[in-house]
């Protein structure tokens, strides 16, 4: 059993690559393939939203400048999406980076202000810089060059490496040096400045980081779009979608924000066939967000790991086995050895 | 790039600083629920665009004037204001990071609502006096007011100067400061805690829905205009210092100026980024805004 869910990710990887032999129509590969764009960015905005706790609400931006930054270099240059999208995302980091840098100077609820704003001012430049941009109708792309029958397919397993590369430095991250700082920021700031982290060129670094898989989704999602308009590449709701299926899932755990990607998916598309044709649908979409943070606010992931351990804890009790919290304190003086740092206690 | 004449200029700046007024308004209770709860209420300016069409519907339906329809929008909203923080921001205080986010649902649930409602069509008041204009003469210079600017600002003032008594000369008023400056002294000297912020975010909702009544007659609303006007007042609150009344008001007299001049200078599309420009350049040369403390972390 162990073994079992230590292997899994390798059945499923197996399940999602006969995927869209199995399930045919245009339609599955479409949903499919947002799932996985959804996984990836969820994934990404996790590292610095769940491992670094500043929660970003303008992701957006980043994905609708990955999206304009593919489309033109596609009309202009002749730059192709599929390898254009990753080299392209660099700018779009590096950018994230330098607005990083200035709006990391605050914290908790004025850098959620600042993010909106960040995502304000690229749709408004988006809307007015129309010589670069196109204006409110936006930009078309040219179409892909294969054959209608595959349409969606090549979109579905490019995406699939991209969620596989952006889960490895996501799992990286969680495990370096690097990712400990991350959350040492995210528990105590101050405490984590004192014992010597760089916080500002960490959190500036995990911003980037953060944004870089956001803006190759960003431009993967407007070459299968194929037109792209400020309204929808600038548009808050895609941020907030990473932010729900992160926290569905389980904010701050490596694989949440994908499962809340393949949960979040499929749902909100069930919606939207019902309820599209009016503004219903966001009505739905926030009435799930609050359901989610009241009642799991932890996500599923968390959840489930400390059910499956209370069920575990009182038979290793009565076997005479020591308690969590023992179990638990052992563990961090451990590792604290390991660290050369020595826990006072209260 | 377009300079203005004086004249020209002179009329921005006056329309600029009557529009502040109303943004003074709107901003109110934003920067009174940060003070008490340390939340940012995303669902600020949802509820902005909600109690327009309230008067929108009062009027198109009961032909009750916006300016009026106060009466009823603001026991409403603060109504609605009490029960929201009684019953699902309380359950989440301890983590202000959920509790925004939580604001945020309950924006994108009023958005929906509204657009399922009242569809997603710009929507405005026209009352006779709609398009009435004052002509004010000043030495050699004419100024051409817009009488609802004009009305909207003195109902402004007047709305913020009740507040001001109702800060500085109630008990209520008193344990709210208390409870701004230090909550765990607040709740040591006796002041309910609880009931104070409940309270707080119900007066907050009371300010916008008069905002709301205000804005109505001035601007075109639309349910997906939310996220511009609750950016434009955090904007507002950053420059004032978040949790300060006063800091709102000459900020928001600052913005309406500056948004108004960059009308006439740039095109009036593009005016709005003034807003966020300030917003990071306040962030960054001085967080804590003008009138604002420094609030540490932890």
């Amino acid at each position: 059993m162990r073994q079992f869910l230590r292997w899994w990710p390798v059945p499923a990887l197996l399940l999602l690559l006969i995927y869209p032999w199995v399930y045919r129509e245009p339609y599955f590969h479409v949903v499919g393939f947002n799932v996985l764009l959804f996984a990836t960015m969820a994934t990404s905005w996790n590292i610095m939203g769940g491992y670094t706790g500043y929660k970003s609400l303008g992701h957006s931006a980043f994905f609708g400048l990955g999206a304009y930054l593919v489309a033109i270099a596609a009309n202009r240059l002749g730059w192709n999406p599929l390898w254009s999208a990753p080299l392209l995302a660099v700018i779009v980091a590096l950018v994230a980076m330098l607005l990083g840098w200035i709006m990391l100077r605050t914290t908790g609820s004025a850098f959620v202000i600042a993010t909106i704003a960040m995502l304000l001012i690229f749709r408004l430049l988006a809307l007015n810089l129309r010589s670069v941009t196109g204006g409110a109708p936006g930009l078309s792309q040219p179409l892909p060059p294969w054959t209608p029958e595959f349409s969606r397919m090549p979109f579905f397993y490019y995406m699939l490496v991209w969620l596989i590369v952006a889960v490895a430095v996501s799992a990286y991250i969680r495990r370096s040096r690097f990712g400990l700082g991350l959350l040492a920021i995210r528990d105590d700031e101050g405490k984590a400045e004192m014992v010597g982290v760089n916080t500002t060129l960490y959190k500036v670094l995990a911003f980037g980081i953060s944004a870089y898989f956001v803006g190759l989704g960003g431009g993967v999602w407007s070459y299968h779009a194929t037109h792209i308009s400020p309204v929808f590449a600038f548009d808050i709701i895609i941020g907030v979608e990473m932010i729900l299926m992160t926290m569905l899932g389980g904010i701050g755990t490596l694989w949440g924000p994908a499962l809340g990607a393949f949960i979040y998916i499929p749902a909100s598309d069930l919606i939207l066939f019902q309820f599209g044709s009016t503004t219903l649908h966001l009505a739905i979409l926030g009435l799930l967000m609050m359901v989610i943070l009241l009642f799991l606010p932890q996500g599923i992931l968390p959840t489930l790991s400390e059910w499956l351990e209370k069920r575990r804890t009182p038979r290793a009790a009565h076997a005479g086995a020591r308690t969590m919290a023992e179990m638990h304190q052992e563990k961090a003086e451990s590792r604290a050895d390991e660290a050369g740092i020595v826990i006072i206690q209260k | 790039m377009n300079l203005p004449s004086t004249n020209v200029l002179i009329q921005v700046i006056i329309v600029g600083l009557l529009t502040g007024g109303v943004y003074a308004l709107m901003s109110a209770g934003l920067t009174l629920i940060f003070g008490v709860m340390r939340v940012i209420n995303i669902a600020h300016g949802a509820f902005l665009v909600f109690s327009a069409y309230l008067s929108y519907w009062l009027f198109s339906s009961y032909g009750l004037d916006p300016f009026l329809s106060v009466i009823v929008t603001v026991p409403l909203l603060f109504v609605i204001g009490v029960v929201f923080q009684r019953f699902l921001l309380a359950r989440v205080r301890n983590e202000p990071g959920l509790m925004v986010l939580l604001t945020f649902s309950l924006a994108l649930t009023l958005e929906g609502l509204m657009g399922a409602v009242w569809q997603t069509t710009g929507r405005s008041i026209r009352t006779w006096y709609t398009s009435e204009v004052w002509k004010v003469e000043l030495a050699d210079l004419t100024l051409r007011l817009p009488v609802v600017r004009v009305v909207g600002f003195v109902l402004a003032i007047v709305a913020l100067f009740l507040l001001y008594l109702l800060m500085t000369r109630t008990d209520l008023g008193r344990a709210i400061r208390a409870t701004v400056q230090n909550k765990d002294a607040a709740q040591l000297v006796g002041v309910n805690v609880a009931w104070v912020q409940a309270l707080t975010f119900g007066i907050g909702l009371a300010t916008v829905a008069a905002g709301g009544a205000l804005f109505s007659t001035i601007w075109t609303f639309n349910a997906g205009d939310h996220e511009e006007w609750i950016s434009k007042l955090l904007s507002i609150i950053v420059l004032g210092g978040m949790g300060s009344l006063p800091g709102a008001l000459i900020a928001a007299l600052i913005m309406g100026v500056a948004e108004a001049v960059a009308a006439v200078v740039m095109t009036s599309y593009l005016s709005p980024i003034v807003f966020y420009l300030i917003l990071f350049v306040t962030l960054i040369l001085r967080p804590q805004g003008l009138l604002g403390t420094v609030i540490r972390k932890g």
